[in-house]
């Protein structure tokens, strides 16, 4: 327990850190931090619509999140999210674009599976590589995603296009009113179930069936958990295509909510926040949760920030990696290391 | 207390250490050591696993900084845990593990050990060659410079430490356990080549655990235990054997009784384990096994011996369904398994004490009740069904505490356990229930005296509930007391088999390969 | 032809550059993601120093005092704080992307891309038509880069200070009986690595280019990291994976000027990324073998985090 309680605390104070950091460099760059701050604030819980928003962001950080916590739980580095909630998103568009007659359950029910399945197969094929050949999953998840990117761009920009539309960046067609879960806010009531039975869901998964189990022993140690019968590829195929199968449904949930339409390029930065995030969440279901909640506010805010500041949104971008670059750091290591040598008693 | 250490003691001792202690954690690994050792002699330390021995040797050669205490080499005070200063001493190590890196050739590496840390500059291989011929000439030849280490037989391997050790000049040099994984023969080169270095004046310190080769080369001997020295620096003339091994052991631990293991005693089966013309392909490691013929029955031991790298991990691992058939079947209580997957294995009844308990017998880093219970996550039904975590701790808390592991909370993870409740957690897993034949490998490697007389009791006790035993081994004692039948690797083939009782010296040329 | 040859080089010379620096922290033990984050990092700076003194060299040094300072951090992360190598590693990446956009906002007021009038020398020019084409017009960190792979073969395969480097990364323990700290040595490799993150980040803003965008190292760093792997992480192996990388890179340059019509650009774009991870299946294939023999890689991964 205090063990647990400690890993709190030192992540606590390293994202408390990575932030002070950041301010410190918002301050040497001449902006204000109390002015930032109180924008954050405003931003993410205090303006209108703002604690809504919060929520809005909170959705698919939580979704890809959760996907990631259950990458890591087997051992994998899946951080191909982004290209996952692409595929996702486009599938679910297809789906409702090809099929706008159709009833409203079902068609939404289709383009949530035809999403489940583009993130599983856009997952699947680094975990087939990785299970089957040993292939480095952290670039091929990352190479995936850049392609994911890619067919976004290529859908909007080209078979999807919106023919009326104007902006500078491409667009797709809107899907019928009658499909979306949300208004444009992106929250309701529907989507909040969806999204809380799905962690719910997830915790069960990892913490109360044999799969997740498995799963964990395979990710401390896959060599004792093949000695010890445990058929560590079915796991990792498994364990990819869930993983997958989360952002896709993100994707799936941003069309039918907020999106209605896709943009080439959008949300580009959800897919890495969700890996700040679930580091955060220290890998854990409800770590997690709280995670996306609060870097949820602060993509609010950094919408909003705008309004009270030039601060110009890639520091928002600064602050992840920032997070990430610190959070892994470990506070044991480091105290052992002060008081003494760090080497296990060996045999003598 | 120091005790003299013969005749010479009134020059500089090569090494004195004074009022040494380490800890890990809880465990108090070395404690108040004080000791003088004479130059030019051979002094043996010796002890039981877990007695320090390898703690200590770390921190004369400077790998490991001590919690208090002072070591001098040659007179000289050598700074806590610094490697450069122990060597510039005149202080070499041969390490029990080897420190050669694989992918080096032996030129390379040489020269890794010898550059002095300040030196970056740059070389030609031919310059590298020529600097080191002479040393590797009595190794294995000029031409094995080109080598790379992996490429090498253990032996050489062996023989290019020490050629490592002393190629900074060392006058000292410290060998830990150089004999764990050679040959009888092997061994006696070795220690051949040590006397010469010690008629040449240099100072061995040897860490050994076998009382004959104490007794073949030493000229004193000291005794670690519990991490405290009890006996020597003395004369090897002046002790007995029976003394040494006193010593050694210390007062009789409190008899553990034996734990009634329920197996699952399937009487109407007598052939468990069947292995026909079976062959595999080599690994990085080891040899493939080549057509190898075993059986194990109901109610026998059967033995493995050799010398470690002769195709008993290969063997292992294709009884337990890791590494793939090339030829040949096997069979679990009649029925084929040659391309079952390892859980349907498993599900047979089969049951594995792993080689390296630590990194194959569990995950360090999960907690007690979960290591204790993976058997029960194998088999692809029912996986997704939720389960009572509280069911699953309970029954692995009634396993553990029948196997008297002792932990606080089954939540701790198993890196906080010893060795010998490592062994036990793993033995409580494996012997559970279901089993009809356990195959056990290095079972009481690296255990204390009290732990491997457990597990070997274990073994017995499992063996006359009607289970079969495959027991694979590189202790030759060990396979003596406790083998029915004793067949013996080399090469990845059975080169020989014996019944009991057994000829040491048979069995011992039958692991050189001299039988062949 | 010729074009496609000269835009080889073009393309291949970043990306050598940035393989030469992962193949010095590969070589140390580190699997270092961060190569994106320090050559976009290089790349600014390059820019702002030399935009602001009018000094392209004074803008180089700059870039390359920047990337090492980083690398110098990013080595107490993950050493003496014990940071996992590859969070920590796309952490500096994301620092790198996100920081440099940001100060381009906050420092220059621009976003999106900025101009400068620095630019590298470019020793032969003009050749407008045959085989000429192909050196012409290259910076003189093209030219260079030839020259840098040799060094760091040097280095890396015929000095003592590469043994001990290679014994780190490849077995701590062989490098620590030795009497080499290995924290010391894989602070040299990062510090290297940094530098010549710097020179790749250089060269792609003032030397096939002459500005900076955002996000204008799009994946190289990775793709370089990609090429030490497949070039089984010897600094020739490397250079030649990261010229095979740029003939790709060419090449789907070339065929969006010429098959637009019928194949559409995004598609095109997907042939690097795809390519990749051929070479990282392939060179996983290749390397499968004695990795299994090589102890030490686990620690490259840190799978307990």
């Amino acid at each position: 327990m205090t063990g647990g309680l400690q890993r709190v605390a030192s992540t606590v104070l390293l994202v408390v850190v990575s932030f002070l950091l950041t301010a410190l460099i918002l301050w040497v760059s001449g902006y204000r931090v109390g002015t930032v701050l109180s924008g954050i604030i405003q931003g993410s819980i205090t303006a209108t619509g703002a604690a809504t928003s919060t929520i809005r962001w909170t959705i698919p950080l939580l979704l890809i999140g959760l996907g990631v916590v259950i990458g890591f739980r087997a051992g994998f580095f899946n951080i191909g999210g982004q290209g996952q909630f692409y595929v996702g998103a486009c599938s679910a568009l297809v789906v409702s674009l090809g099929w706008r007659e159709g009833p409203v359950p079902l068609v939404i029910m289709c383009g949530m599976i035809a999403a489940i399945l583009a993130g599983m197969a856009w997952s699947l094929l680094p975990g087939y590589l990785r299970v089957q050949f040993g292939t480095d999953e952290v670039l091929t998840t990352l190479m995936m995603s850049f392609i994911g990117a890619l067919v976004l761009q290529y859908l909007t920009a080209g078979p999807l296009r919106n023919p009326s539309g104007t902006g500078q960046t491409a667009a797709s067609e809107r899907i019928p009113e009658a499909f979306r879960i949300t208004d444009s806010s992106g929250v309701s009531v529907t989507a909040l179930l969806l999204v809380g039975g799905v962690a719910v869901l997830v915790w069960l998964l990892l913490e109360r069936t044999r799969f997740g189990l498995t799963m964990t022993l395979v990710g401390r140690n896959p060599t004792m958990a093949r000695w010890q019968g445990i058929d560590v590829r079915r796991v990792g195929l498994g364990t990819f295509a869930l993983s997958g199968a989360l952002s896709g449904l993100a994707g799936a949930v941003e069309l039918y909510g907020p999106g209605a339409r896709l943009v080439t390029g959008f949300s580009p930065e959800v897919g890495f926040t969700a890996v700040v995030v679930a580091l955060v969440g220290m890998l854990s279901v409800w770590g997690t949760v709280v995670a996306a909640v609060f870097f949820g506010g602060l993509q609010s805010a950094i919408l909003f920030l705008p309004i009270v500041t030039d601060l110009p949104p890639p520091a928002l971008v600064l602050l992840h990696g920032m997070v990430a670059f610190l959070v892994t750091i470990k506070f044991r290591a480091v105290r052992r290391r002060r008081t003494g040598p760090a080497a296990k008693p060996v045999a003598g | 207390m120091t005790v003299p250490s013969g005749p010479a003691s009134a020059e500089v001792p090569a090494v004195r250490c004074r009022s040494l202690g380490v800890s890990f954690g809880t465990v108090q690994a070395l404690h108040d050591i004080s000791l003088d050792l004479a130059a030019g002699r051979i002094h043996a330390l010796v002890g039981q696993n877990g007695a320090g021995k390898t703690t200590l040797a770390k921190v004369l050669g400077g790998l490991q900084a001590p919690d208090n205490g002072t070591v001098c080499i040659a007179g000289n005070q050598i700074p806590p845990g610094d490697v450069r200063a122990a060597k510039s001493a005149g202080l070499a190590m041969v390490h029990q593990h080897f420190s050669l890196p694989p992918s080096f050739t032996v030129a390379e590496a040489l020269e890794l050990a010898a550059a002095r840390p300040e030196s970056h500059s740059v070389y030609r291989r031919t310059e590298l060659y020529r600097r080191w011929q002479n040393e590797v000439a009595e190794v294995g030849g000029t031409n094995v410079l080109a080598t790379r280490i992996r490429d090498l037989p253990v032996e050489t391997r062996q023989s290019l430490e020490i050629v490592r050790a002393l190629a900074s000049e060392a006058r000292i040099l410290l060998l830990d356990e150089p004999t764990a994984l050679l040959t009888p023969a092997a061994t006696d080169t070795l220690f051949e080549r040590l006397r010469g270095l010690r008629d040449d004046g240099v100072t061995i310190l040897i860490v050994l655990h076998k009382l004959r080769e104490v007794a073949a080369v030493a000229d004193t001997v000291s005794v670690l235990r519990d991490g405290k020295l009890v006996l020597g620096p003395s004369e090897i003339s002046g002790v007995s054997q029976g003394q040494l091994s006193d010593a050694i052991v210390g007062p009789a631990p409190d008899a553990d009784r034996a734990i009634a293991v329920e197996a699952a005693a399937n009487a109407e089966q007598q052939l468990l384990l069947e292995l026909v013309r079976v062959s595999s392909r080599e690994s990085a490691f080891e040899p493939g096994l080549a057509s190898i013929d075993l059986t194990v029955e109901a109610r026998e031991i059967v033995g493995i011996a050799g010398v470690e790298g002769n195709g008993q991990r290969s063997l292992v691992s294709v009884i337990a369904g890791l590494s793939a058939v090339t030829e040949g079947s096997v069979l679990l209580g009649g029925e084929e398994v040659t391309r079952a997957p390892p859980a349907r294995r498993r599900l047979r009844g089969l049951r594995l004490v792993p080689f390296d308990r630590n990194s194959e017998g569990i995950s360090r880093s999960a907690p007690l009740w979960l290591n204790q219970s993976a058997l029960r996550l194998i088999g692809r039904r029912r996986q997704f069904p939720l389960i009572s975590l509280r069911q699953y701790k309970r029954q692995a808390s009634e396993a553990m505490d029948l196997w008297r592991v002792r932990y606080d909370t089954v939540a701790q993870p198993a890196e906080s356990l010893s060795g010998g409740n490592v062994q036990r957690l793993v033995l409580s897993r494996e012997l559970a229930s279901g089993l009809e034949v356990l195959v056990a490998a290095q079972p009481t490697r690296g255990l204390d005296f009290s732990a491997t007389n457990f597990v070997r009791r274990s073994l017995r006790g499992l063996r006359d509930a009607g289970a079969g035993v495959l027991l694979v081994s590189s202790d030759l004692d060990e396979l003596f007391e406790l083998s029915d039948r004793l067949f013996v690797m080399y090469g990845g083939s059975i080169v020989a088999r014996f019944n009991a009782p057994y000829d040491r010296q048979a069995v011992g040329d039958a692991m050189t390969g001299a039988l062949r | 032809m010729e074009q496609v040859l000269a835009t080889t080089l073009r393309s291949a010379a970043p990306l050598v550059l940035v393989a030469m620096a992962g193949v010095f922290a590969f070589r140390a033990g580190i699997f270092h993601l961060g190569l994106e984050g320090l050559m976009i990092t290089g790349a600014f700076t390059t820019v702002a120093v030399g935009d602001a003194t009018g000094s392209v060299e004074l803008g180089i040094l700059a870039a390359i005092g920047v990337c090492m300072a980083l690398s110098a951090v990013y080595w107490w992360v993950i050493g003496p704080l014990g940071a996992n190598v590859i969070i920590a590693g796309l952490g500096l990446t994301s620092i790198g992307l996100g920081g440099t956009a940001f100060a381009l906002g906050a420092i220059f007021d621009i976003r999106g891309s900025m101009f400068t009038d620095v630019v590298l020398p470019r020793p032969v020019r003009g050749a407008t038509s045959g085989p000429g084409v192909i050196i012409s017009e290259h910076s003189i960190l093209v030219w260079i880069t030839p020259l840098i792979v040799l060094v760091a073969w040097i280095v890396l395969r015929r000095s003592r200070f590469g043994l001990r480097l290679a014994a780190v990364g490849e077995y701590p323990f062989a490098a620590r009986s030795a009497g080499v700290n290995p924290s010391i040595v894989r602070l040299q490799a990062l510090l290297i690595s940094g530098a010549l993150c710097a020179l790749g980040g250089a060269e792609l803003s003032v030397g096939a280019l002459r500005n900076f965008t955002e996000n204008m190292t799009n994946g190289r760093g990775f793709i370089a990291f990609v090429a030490v792997i497949f070039g089984a992480w010897h600094p020739i192996g490397a250079a030649l994976a990261g010229l095979f990388f740029g003939l790709a890179d060419a090449i789907g340059i070339q065929s969006q000027i010429n098959i637009t019509e019928r194949v559409p650009r995004e598609f095109v774009l997907m042939i690097p990324f795809v390519l990749t991870i051929f070479a990282v299946w392939l060179g996983g294939l290749w390397r499968r073998r004695t990795l299994e023999a090589e102890a030490g890689y686990a620690e490259l991964r840190e799978p307990d985090y």
